[in-house]
């Protein structure tokens, strides 16, 4: 594990590009506060914060559903938030619940987004064939939503952000309400994934094993209002096992270092830090 | 070796009580009638003199003509309704300044009376058929605009992101997200409008038309023949029930299906 005292992107390192962000709810509760980040173009970076930091907000920000109140996000050199033309950025996002449309099947709901991104029609079907195969879903095509387990669905969603070929997929505590051994199985195929794909994924999560086991690097966020309090590279291979001991050592280090930030320590020393 | 077979009952135990039990609300319902008929001294007309009429009505032609008439009207006033009804409703659901301009004048509608709506076309346009169709179609908006704005309002946000993020655009955003969320709040928009359709249309037609099923009830009213009056209504609840199991039942059915 290496610790960075401050980022200095260079080359591919400044895909995703956040620069002094700042968001508040009602012009009154601040979510963001002065956030810089940069992420390079196939890089895996999870975002670690304690729940309700203001991790989801960030995604929300760096996908164009809400607008900062300063600073700015680039993603491959343009601004999110812009117009919505074929230039603009492309997002694949994987909520926290799958949102997928009920009344579309499997098939259905992949076609609807290939579509709306300009995928030429005679590549629609194959796409869909290689995701859901690469998901070990196919046999789900013709599914309605409503009748697959929560991890299928999952599988459905991360299928539908990854066939649209984006520019990034943000990943938003996607496997938090699954069981343990789902998750788990999910995380796997999630990093064998990447490792194939070699796709640029900004992941949020506020479990510590589930951010080293599957980031090359984790920003660790500060209690709300978030800013960035560490950034932390893993210098583990892959692939690597959840039960890995020196992932369980790293946890144990990282643990030591944000109990004060995150602990009740952060609560109480809040009114001195704003003030 | 002994062969035996199962015997499947024609009918489950749940739909064997539902059967039963609309027998017996069906007895019972005739039984009260013609036990009005006995009290009321002839005014209510009893079960055999309704069967008479039924069969005189049913055998006339001209009265498969009157019902064309109507069910037209109800028909124009229908399309007219659920048109403006759940375009002005849906743009209400989704803005809160086009909410803002027309919910006074929906509460508004929703209190007016419906024979006032009547009265007012009939004194401004005359007692054209068009007056009559302007005035139902006036008087069904506003309970077609209440229902999609509920539907419309409380649809998932959650999809709304999903939508903005994978930039399904306008028209997949309202046909493929929107709509399909408010779909059961639409048939029940259109089922309110077609059923409240009838209602009025029998009304107007009383007033100011001398065609139609309404202008023949108010017609056998006026010659005293309550028989006829009721077996009128009566063919036209099956024509209505008829196309409520041929169009909007299978419509459902298709509709929701991802539901089951």
């Amino acid at each position: 594990m290496m610790r960075e005292g401050t980022v200095t992107p260079v080359g591919t390192h400044d895909y995703i590009r956040v620069e002094g962000l700042r968001v508040s709810y009602d012009r009154e509760n601040t979510a963001i506060e002065d956030l810089d980040m940069v992420v390079g173009k196939g890089e895996f970076v999870a975002v670690l914060g304690p729940s309700g930091c203001g991790k989801s907000t960030l995604l929300h920000v760096m996908a164009g559903l809400l607008r900062p109140e300063a600073g700015r996000v680039d993603i491959g050199g343009r601004p999110v938030g812009g117009p919505a033309d074929g230039e603009a950025p492309r997002i694949g996002y994987v909520f926290q619940d799958h949102r997928l449309l009920p009344w579309r099947t499997v098939g259905q709901n992949l076609r609807t987004v290939l579509r709306s991104a300009g995928v030429p029609a005679e590549q629609i079907e194959e796409r869909i064939d290689r995701y859901l195969g690469m998901l070990h879903i196919e046999r789900f095509r013709n599914t309605w939503p409503m009748r697959l387990s929560g991890g299928q669905r999952q599988r459905v969603s991360i299928a539908r952000a990854l066939a649209i070929h984006p520019a990034v997929v943000l990943m938003d505590e996607p496997f938090s309400t699954l069981d343990e051994v789902t998750a788990r199985l999910m995380r796997q195929q999630l990093a064998q994934l990447w490792e194939e794909s070699s796709q640029t994924i900004v992941f949020v999560t506020h479990s510590i094993r589930e951010a080293l086991f599957l980031a090359d690097r984790i920003y660790i966020l500060t209690r709300g209002p978030a800013r960035v309090f560490d950034v932390v590279t893993v210098m583990l291979d892959r692939p690597r096992g959840y039960e890995d001991l020196r992932l369980t050592e790293l946890e144990g280090q990282i643990v030591d270092r944000v109990m004060e930030v995150w602990g009740y320590g952060a609560v109480d020393a809040a009114p001195d830090r704003e003030g | 070796m002994e062969v035996r077979t199962a015997r499947v009952p024609l009918l489950g135990p749940d739909r064997l009580r539902r059967v039963q039990a609309f027998v017996v609300a069906a007895l019972l319902a005739l039984a009260m009638w013609q036990l009005a008929t006995f009290i009321s001294d002839g005014w209510v007309p009893s079960l055999a003199e309704i069967g008479t009429a039924f069969a005189e009505d049913v055998t006339t032609p001209l009265t498969y003509q009157e019902i064309w008439i109507t069910f037209r009207r109800i028909l124009i006033a229908f399309a007219g309704a659920t048109t403006v009804g759940i375009a002005l409703g849906a743009a209400m659901g989704l803005s809160r300044r086009v909410t803002a301009f027309f919910r006074p004048i929906v509460v508004l509608g929703l209190a007016v009376p419906d024979p006032v709506y009547i009265i007012v076309a009939i004194l401004v346009l005359g007692t054209e058929e068009s007056s009559g169709l302007i005035a139902m179609i006036l008087a069904l908006i506003p309970f077609v605009v209440n229902i999609v704005v509920g539907g419309v309002r409380s649809r998932d946000r959650g999809l709304d992101e999903m939508s903005a993020v994978y930039r399904l655009g306008r028209r997949r955003y309202l046909t493929d997200v929107v709509a399909r969320q408010v779909a059961p709040a639409l048939l029940a928009a259109t089922r309110t409008c077609f059923a409240f359709s009838w209602k009025l249309v029998v009304l107007v037609e009383a007033l100011t038309q001398p065609r139609g099923i309404g202008a023949q009830i108010y017609f056998a009213f006026r010659l005293l023949r309550p028989d006829h009056m009721i077996s009128l209504a009566l063919i036209f609840i099956l024509v209505l029930r008829a196309v409520e199991a041929l169009v909007f039942t299978p419509l459902e059915r298709r509709v929701l299906a991802w539901m089951r």
